[in-house]
């Protein structure tokens, strides 16, 4: 009995899954929205920004656009958005597909704003062949390497952080690593703030030269923790340095309930609604005991009668 | 005094104020029938509110959104029943207006019983009561809670007052004249009467602390419900973030007070036999002050809702939607009409100023301004600027659970114990007052 009802609900759930997933299959895209164009154009900043977006929203299914290391779900595995077989079809159609969603692709109509969606297509758009005008991702001609580090200078008088990427080739020199993408950011209260600039690729000797921005605080000392990282883990794993380092803007941070203020604690309470409230307080309760003291003295007139 | 059949006549209209008012406190039937029945109530619903305390506020229908719920509005409601003292005995009082006499006894009792009340229903809506000290002790100056509770004690403190003091020159008669009343009752007459026998200058004494008292309640009695309004008008909230709120909730109050006021007269007219002393005239004259003071409230409506619904400010519009056409607009629309546009359009024809009419029309206006109340308080809650994500179903539908509405049933009962009580020990009408104003001259003996 118990094993009847376990086919049933897996036969049941077989069902209902694979009736949504197949779904997903027969794209019904409009004619209107395959007309539609990108309106950005395929600059390296575009691609680049794409990109990061790409790996957050769309990696995890589709694994890495040219490679064909997607998620192998059944019955249909999610496509390389980096094969020529996908990037047949027009801007348009990708913008809707993003968009609507079917069976297990969500819809994205909410989540990204209409530059990302079209920054990913972007850089969807760098893998294709017959797309002769569009700019390649900075291709990547490194022999393999092991050993990958990354090497951080840091010029606290000019402000300038230098990063270098360089690996140990098979054999036994280190060369550096060139035409990858870091990642400079600088811890603030929520998370990282991201000061890679437009162009955080490494050239010929390794390295990247970001300018620290003058205006950013960091704490009484200026202290700033820095976190420089390869941008995409699929070349090299997990490649990051972090640093603490005194190029920020020197601050001394207010804490808003030092002062006296309407959101204050009760001791920071402003004088005015103090003084307020304690001679409202006196005033009227000194009334109220004037008369109780009257009302005691009452009985006693009664005996000087006239 | 020279005169003495004058005396004569003057001290047998006396000796009649005298029975006449100190009867229904000798012997009443039906009284313990009434007592009796709110004090099953009173336990009953104190059962509810012992689960209440012993399961937490989670028996309530209050959750995240809506965390101000019956038992505010109750609150709102109970504040502004008991500003009817301050109106009757103290505004019309120093204005000298003579015929509120008989009545302002009535309006004092209301007065205390609903700021006490008041009080209780805050503390019922904690869901740790033991912790209610703590707002006095850790209390911030700048919220208006701490204000909140400093004013509703001293206003309840000034209403007992001046339900007391007015009251020793009756106190010293029925000290004298009740003599097989209980001998608790009779120490508490000794004590209360302060052994007043009108001499002149405890005369002028009394009446100088009454007077004192008149005065110093006006401002206490606008700042119990302005800021009251000020918990509300205080925040951010679409619906209560208006400068007008504090004279809007005092004109509202005026409007329940003097209902509550009518409806006190009526049964205490009608009960008592005091139909020589609360006359038909007592009604008109306060038939009349109803129709200034719902004007008053009409115009302040007015300007609550018309002015924001010309407007229509993002986030106004949907709580002023939700009112005039949507989910509230039966409880919004019925409390404006019935309790306010159609009460000033009867109240304008000297028939329904008779006494029935008037107090038919008073219960209206009552109900009208709770719903009023409900309405200012629940709809604000349910839209909050920043909503919760994938936010519970009862979070967003508001309804008193059974506890709640036994719990408001216990604190609607406890106000009604506490005028009956009150107005069985004491009389309900001031005897020596009514006799001042009517030019007879008494005698009080020690």
């Amino acid at each position: 009995m118990k094993n009847t009802i376990k086919i049933i609900a897996s036969l049941f759930l077989l069902f209902v899954f694979t009736a949504s997933v197949a779904k997903g299959q027969d794209w019904n895209v409009p004619a209107s929205a395959k007309n539609k164009q990108n309106p950005y154009e395929a600059s390296t900043k575009n691609i680049s920004s794409g990109k990061k977006i790409y790996n957050i929203n769309c990696k995890s299914c589709h694994g890495d656009a040219g490679m064909g290391n997607m998620l192998p779900l059944q019955p249909v595995a999610p496509s390389d958005l980096g094969s020529q077989a996908f990037l047949i079809q027009g801007d348009g159609e990708i913008y809707y597909k993003i968009n609507k969603g079917q069976g297990a692709m969500p819809t994205f109509e909410k989540t990204l704003s209409d530059e990302d969606k079209w920054m990913v297509i972007t850089y969807l758009r760098s893998f294709d062949k017959n797309k002769k005008e569009s700019k390649q991702v900075a291709e990547v001609v490194n022999p393999e390497v092991s050993d990958v580090n990354l090497v951080l200078d840091i010029n606290n008088e000019e402000k300038k952080i230098n990063a270098n990427l360089s690996g140990v080739t098979e054999k036994g020199d280190r060369v550096a690593l060139q035409g990858i993408e870091l990642s400079i950011k600088v811890k603030r209260s929520f998370g990282y703030l991201d000061i890679s600039g437009d162009d955080a690729y490494t050239n010929e000797k390794g390295n990247v030269t970001i300018q620290f921005p003058a205006d950013l605080p960091g704490d009484r000392e200026g202290h700033v923790n820095l976190l420089v990282k390869v941008t995409d883990d699929a070349y090299y794993g997990e490649v990051s340095v972090d640093r603490i380092s005194s190029i920020g803007l020197p601050t001394d941070p207010v804490n808003p309930l030092d002062e006296r203020a309407m959101w204050g604690t009760r001791a920071n309470a402003p004088i005015w609604i103090i003084l307020s409230y304690v001679g409202g307080v006196i005033s009227i309760w000194g009334v109220i005991f004037l008369v109780l003291f009257q009302l005691i003295q009452l009985p006693k007139m009664a005996k000087n009668k006239e | 005094m020279n005169d003495l059949p004058e005396q004569k006549e003057t001290n047998l209209s006396f000796e009649k104020i005298k029975k006449d008012i100190l009867r229904p406190m000798q012997n009443h039937k039906g009284l313990e029938l009434w007592i009796a029945f709110l004090l099953t109530v009173l336990s009953v619903c104190a059962w509810a509110y012992y689960v209440q305390l012993r399961d937490g506020l989670g028996v309530t229908g209050m959750r995240d959104y809506v965390s101000w719920g019956l038992y505010i509005a109750n609150f709102v409601f109970f504040v502004a029943v008991s500003l009817v003292g301050m109106l009757i005995s103290s505004i019309l009082g120093l204005l000298r207006i003579d015929w509120i006499t008989p009545i302002s006894r009535i309006a004092e009792i209301i007065a205390v019983a609903f700021v006490a009340v008041a009080g209780l229903v805050i503390v019922m809506d904690m869901g740790r009561p033991d912790r209610v000290i703590n707002v006095m002790i850790h209390g911030r100056f700048q919220s208006p809670i701490l204000w909140d509770v400093t004013v509703i004690t001293t206003y309840l403190t000034i209403s007992l007052l001046l339900l007391i003091l007015p009251m020793i020159p009756d106190l010293a008669i029925c000290k004298k004249e009740l003599k097989k009343t209980s001998p608790i009752l009779k120490k508490v007459y000794n004590i209360l009467s302060f052994g007043y026998i009108n001499t002149p200058s405890q005369h002028k004494h009394l009446h100088k602390m009454i007077r004192t008292l008149m005065i110093l309640i006006v401002p206490v009695g606008l700042a119990i419900h302005t800021v009251t309004s000020w918990l509300f008008a205080s925040t951010l909230r679409n619906g209560w973030d208006t400068t007008i709120l504090g004279p809007y909730f005092v004109a509202g109050a005026f409007v329940a007070g003097a209902a509550a006021l009518i409806v006190g007269m009526y049964f205490f007219r009608v009960n008592y036999k005091l139909q020589d002393y609360i006359t038909d005239l007592h009604f008109d004259k306060m038939g009349k002050l109803m129709v200034a003071v719902c004007l008053v409230y009409l115009y302040f409506n007015l300007n609550e809702f018309l002015v924001p619904g010309y407007k229509m400010k993002t986030g106004d519009d949907i709580h002023l939607k939700e009112l005039f056409t949507g989910h509230w607009a039966i409880m919004f629309w019925s409390s404006q009409l019935l309790g306010n546009i159609i009460p000033i359009i009867l109240l304008v024809t000297k028939k329904f100023r008779k006494p029935l009419p008037i107090m038919i029309i008073s219960l209206f206006i009552l109900a009208g301004a709770w719903v009023k109340r409900y309405v200012i308080v629940i709809p604000t809650l349910l839209h909050p600027h920043l909503p919760i994500q994938n936010v519970p179903e009862n979070f967003v539908n508001y309804s008193p659970s059974a506890i709640e509405i036994s719990v408001t049933v216990f604190s609607f009962a406890l106000a009604l114990l506490i005028i009956t009580v009150l107005a069985k020990i004491f009389p309900v009408v001031p005897i020596c007052e009514t006799a001042d104003n009517k030019g007879i001259k008494y005698k009080i003996e020690a």
